[in-house]
């Protein structure tokens, strides 16, 4: 029961860190309609900037944060601006396959200025406690808080200011905002910079658990996608349920099956979700 | 096409492409002898193959300054199998079929090694490699593969010994599935149950960002010592949570994991007390020193030794079977690597020595560099160390 009950524990901060960037994966599908491969490469970046805020500028750990959003943001929005924008005339699929493109000359830029070297954040590591019969991290816990504080920062700005309402607008219907007049490409810009912001907390919060290589983005790619397909491609609440969902399922493979098997179980959640719910938990036509 | 008939064209075509060949013919006798390092840039091996390749570049200008093999120049062409056995299979494809040389040295991990072999032996070209997993000399290669990495089965048996050495009875093994992953667990197995000792295994997922749950599950066996084969990225996130979950018995781990990059991303409490185990350069040689130059360092790693001695061998294998390519490698080196004669440390000094009519012995930055008919290395001396106070500290050479 004890190692059930750690494993769940365990797969509930493992899925706080994929929710962040989900939601910024889903809501770049929501409004722009194409699927944002980059974010793993944006997670890179993001990470990369808090930890040179927090190693070069001694930024505590809540400004680098910050500082890898912004960053994360500002290089989503010049990817969009400069390449993936102009691919979007070839459709959804030229857009997705420039932004695996991009991906890769992200990743390589960061190698190319950071190298091939592990870093750290400047932190000491705690030790965890035991709570009852379950063993936490105390800086695992504050990365979960920040995790949440994130996801309800993004459901405030969605549902209380104007430019999150317009956003949700253009992702449920694009034609009858801009007959509103809503601008399609202020939505689209905004949307990208926190989407991409999103993503660089993200990498900052993985980074700041484990720690940093340029290949930290990459390895969550997969489960952050598996996380936004289970829970509807284009559902910012599902991609939340999505990666709690995955989290869990990997953390529980390790109990019952080899842990090699951690991916494949992910995918197979995607099948079984998928072939009961094709949009997802909370995708368009669930709801 | 009224005077230009389709045989016309042929017999043409083929007047033109045997001029255009004849001479690039002669071009490949008189040229430069073309010979590639495929080293890991990026990925897993990226912190050693930059290093391995500049070893390279550098002891083949040292050679052509000399005067270069058979009278000609050595070009080194330098490519990048990311550690990637995909992105390695596509680099000796270019390095083979349009660069043409006649050996490939470095190749580091042991899955991309596995990936490119066959195209090496298939296509007459030499292969010198530093990866460990058995089964690579075990390949049907023909002669074309030497190693100057001791196999896993000696390592996963010196692992085991270690472990005994500082009192461990019960041992457990975690690694993410690497080629050598099942003959280093069984050769562990062995020797720490011959010795009164048990052992178990895990085998994790080194994409994974946290090892919470695996970690959950080895503590459950209580080991008293952790033997971790992976590489450093995943390793660093093992030993982190190995630290959180208090965790106080003894860590074991490879010297190219546990290495100084992962021992300055971990704070200084969490790595205290790692004990590593690597095959020894041979430290004080004058190989060794001759590789410390070359890299302006004072301790050069035991994989940029042993692509040092890669190179130089090659060079006095063709200087003595006098022919540049990969068949001629194949039948001399062992000419010029065992079997007595003069003992030489470099390919300079080699040359001349074979020049004079000499017959050679080398024993270069790594090692002897003795090697079995399948390729392995007869004998090698591993390198014990222990992370103190934030530095690799070394033990013992033995």
């Amino acid at each position: 029961m004890e190692i059930v009950l750690q494993a769940l524990a365990n797969g509930i901060v493992s899925g706080s860190l994929l929710a962040v960037p989900a939601l910024g994966f889903s809501a770049i599908f929501a409004v722009l309609r194409y699927p944002n491969f980059a974010i793993g490469s944006l997670a890179t970046v993001g990470a990369y900037a808090a930890w040179s805020a927090n190693t070069a500028f001694g930024a505590p750990v809540l400004v680098a944060i910050g500082a890898g959003a912004a960053v994360a943001g500002l290089t989503g929005i010049a990817l969009e601006a400069v390449a993936l924008d102009r691919l979007g005339r070839g459709g959804p699929l030229m857009k997705a396959i420039g932004s695996l493109a991009a991906a890769m000359i992200l990743e390589n830029v960061v190698r190319f200025g950071f190298g091939n070297d592990l870093h750290a954040f400047d932190l000491p590591l705690a030790r965890d406690v035991m709570v009852g019969p379950v063993r936490v991290g105390p800086q695992q816990l504050a990365g979960l808080a920040v995790a949440l504080a994130v996801m309800a920062a993004v459901w405030a700005f969605l549902s209380l200011t104007s430019l999150g309402r317009s956003m949700r607008a253009v992702a449920d219907n694009p034609d009858l905002a801009r007959l509103k007049g809503v601008s399609p490409r202020l939505v689209s810009l905004v949307t990208v910079f926190v989407g991409a912001a999103l993503c660089g907390i993200g990498g900052t919060l993985v980074g700041l658990d484990a720690s940093l290589d340029p290949l930290v983005g990459g390895r969550i790619l997969l489960s952050v996608f598996a996380a936004a397909v289970v829970g509807g491609l284009d559902s910012i609440p599902g991609a939340v349920a999505g990666a709690f969902l995955i989290g869990i399922a990997e953390e529980f493979t390790v109990l019952a099956l080899a842990p090699a098997y951690r991916l494949a179980v992910s995918f197979a959640v995607i099948f079984l979700v998928l072939s009961f719910r094709p949009a997802g938990i909370l995708g368009r036509a669930a709801r | 096409m009224t005077f230009l008939d389709r045989r016309r064209v042929l017999q043409a075509g083929a007047v033109l492409a045997g001029a255009l060949a004849a001479p690039a013919l002669l071009r490949a006798q008189s040229g430069p002898i073309r010979l590639g390092t495929l080293t890991p840039l990026t990925g897993a091996g990226g912190s050693y193959g930059p290093a391995m390749a500049t070893t390279v570049r550098r002891a083949a200008d040292e050679i052509n300054k000399a005067g270069g093999v058979l009278g000609r120049e050595l070009l080194i062409i330098s490519e990048d199998d990311q550690t990637s056995p995909e992105a390695g299979l596509r680099a000796i494809r270019k390095l083979i079929d349009v660069d043409k040389v006649s050996a490939v040295i470095g190749t580091w991990a042991s899955s991309v090694t596995t990936a490119v072999a066959p195209v090496c032996w298939e296509s007459g070209t030499f292969l010198a490699t530093v990866s460990g997993a058995d089964s690579i000399t075990l390949l049907p290669h023909r002669g074309y593969l030497i190693r100057t990495q001791p196999n896993t089965t000696l390592q996963g048996r010196k692992f085991g010994g270690f472990a005994l050495e500082i009192g461990a009875k019960t041992v457990a093994f975690v690694s993410p599935q690497t080629p050598f992953s099942d003959s280093q667990y069984a050769e562990l197995g062995k020797t720490v149950e011959a010795g009164g000792g048990r052992t178990t295994k895990l085998i994790y997922d080194d994409k994974k960002t946290t090892l919470r749950t695996e970690v959950d599950a080895v503590l459950r066996g209580k080991p008293d010592a952790i033997v971790m084969g992976g590489y450093t990225n995943d390793t660093a996130i093992l030993v982190r949570d190995l630290y959180r979950a208090n965790y106080k018995g003894r860590l074991l781990g490879f010297g190219f994991a546990i290495n100084k990059q992962l021992v300055e991303a971990l704070p200084a409490e969490v790595s205290e007390g790692i004990l590593t185990l690597s095959p020894s350069a041979a430290e004080g040689s004058d190989g060794y020193k001759h590789v410390a130059r070359l890299l302006g360092t004072d301790s050069p790693d035991p994989y940029s030794c042993q692509v040092y001695d890669h190179l130089n061998l090659v060079a006095l294998a063709m200087a003595a079977g006098r022919g540049d390519t990969g068949t001629v490698i194949k039948d001399t080196v062992r000419t010029v690597s065992q079997g007595g004669g003069e003992r030489v440390d470099s390919a300079v000094e080699g040359l001349k020595r074979l020049a004079a009519g000499a017959k050679v012995d080398y024993d270069g930055a790594s090692g002897p560099c003795d090697f079995t008919p399948i390729g392995d290395i007869t004998d090698s001396r591993f390198r014990y160390e222990e992370v103190k106070g934030g530095r690799i500290t070394l033990l013992k050479i033995a």
